[in-house]
């Protein structure tokens, strides 16, 4: 019931109202491709954002390769220390550089395929 | 997709992602965001700048919609935050003024009720507060009722009502004031 004597005293309008209302009126905007313009933008935004990880562990591992190589070479070095008969079983069953690399790449732009097919 | 109503396209904006339902949700709004800028502004391509902003902040918060307001209140509201926010970097809204010399027009202009009416009165909106003229665009140019410009400018029935009325009075005594210096 009060709800309904506010909705009816805002729809008594006075002369000031009428007259606000008639210089206020503006004829609709026609979209003229402006919502394409903005879902445009959205897009882009969505791409460079999921660039942006990858683009960082790229640039990430660029730095990182040089100090990663050092340390590795004095891990190999001691290595010496690693019982022989350790160090030859997990030979066989550690996979090699390059491949672990290729795999993590390969996984890597999977996910990146699966999500674009799940955003289109 | 035009059947859907505002708050199903939301929801599969929120929950998938999808752009051509928040394509279909400027489409319905942008006319109202884009006027109501230009108002504010004063200037269509500031207005339309702005408004693409607006569409992005949106899109941006669109989990925080709540869907217990009008969408195009709370769209709204970005789009007068957006406003301010660009005002307060640039004072640009200042250096419009000043160069339209609205105010010196107020001051030295002439008044008559023809065709000008209208230019005249957007004039006299410049005597209002950047609240106050945000309010008085959502109840008259966009027809939002008391209630959606309470739940989108977060504030009370009553103080919407207030500012309206403190806004109307402060137009009508500019218009006394001038009718009665020209005659």
């Amino acid at each position: 019931m009060k709800s309904k004597i506010i909705n009816m005293a805002e729809k008594i309008k006075d002369a000031d109202d009428r007259l606000l209302e008639a210089m206020l009126r503006s004829e609709p905007i026609i979209d003229d491709g402006f919502s394409d313009q903005v879902i445009r933008r959205i897009r882009r935004r969505i791409w460079v954002r999921r660039l942006a990880l990858p683009v960082a562990v790229v640039i990430g591992g660029v730095f990182a390769a040089k100090p990663a190589v050092q340390l590795l070479t004095v891990v190999s070095q001691l290595s010496v220390l690693i019982p022989r008969e350790f160090v030859v079983m997990s030979t066989t069953w550690l996979p090699s550089f390059p491949s672990a690399l290729l795999g993590a790449m390969l996984l890597a732009a999977i996910m990146l395929g699966l999500r674009m097919i799940e955003d289109e | 997709m035009s059947a859907r109503t505002d708050n199903d396209l939301v929801a599969r904006v929120v929950a998938a992602n999808d752009t051509a339902a928040y394509g279909e949700l400027i489409r319905r709004h942008q006319s109202q965001v884009r006027n109501f800028l230009r108002k504010l502004t004063r200037d269509p391509a500031q207005a339309d700048d702005l408004a693409q902003d607006c569409f992005l902040h949106a899109w941006e918060k669109m989990s925080a919609y709540s869907a217990r307001g009008s969408f195009i209140g709370w769209l709204l509201r970005i789009a007068y935050t957006t406003f301010l926010q660009s005002k307060r970097r640039s004072h640009r809204y200042a250096e419009v003024l000043q160069s339209a010399g609205q105010v010196a027009d107020l001051e030295s202009g002439s008044y008559t009720r023809d065709t000008e009416e209208v230019s005249d009165l957007e004039r006299l909106l410049a005597v209002l507060t950047d609240e106050e003229r945000a309010i008085f665009v959502m109840s008259y140019a966009c027809g939002l009722s008391h209630r959606e410009i309470g739940e989108s400018m977060q504030m009370p029935v009553g103080t919407v009502k207030s500012v309206i009325f403190r806004g109307k009075d402060k137009i009508r005594t500019r218009f006394e004031i001038e009718d009665h210096q020209h005659g």
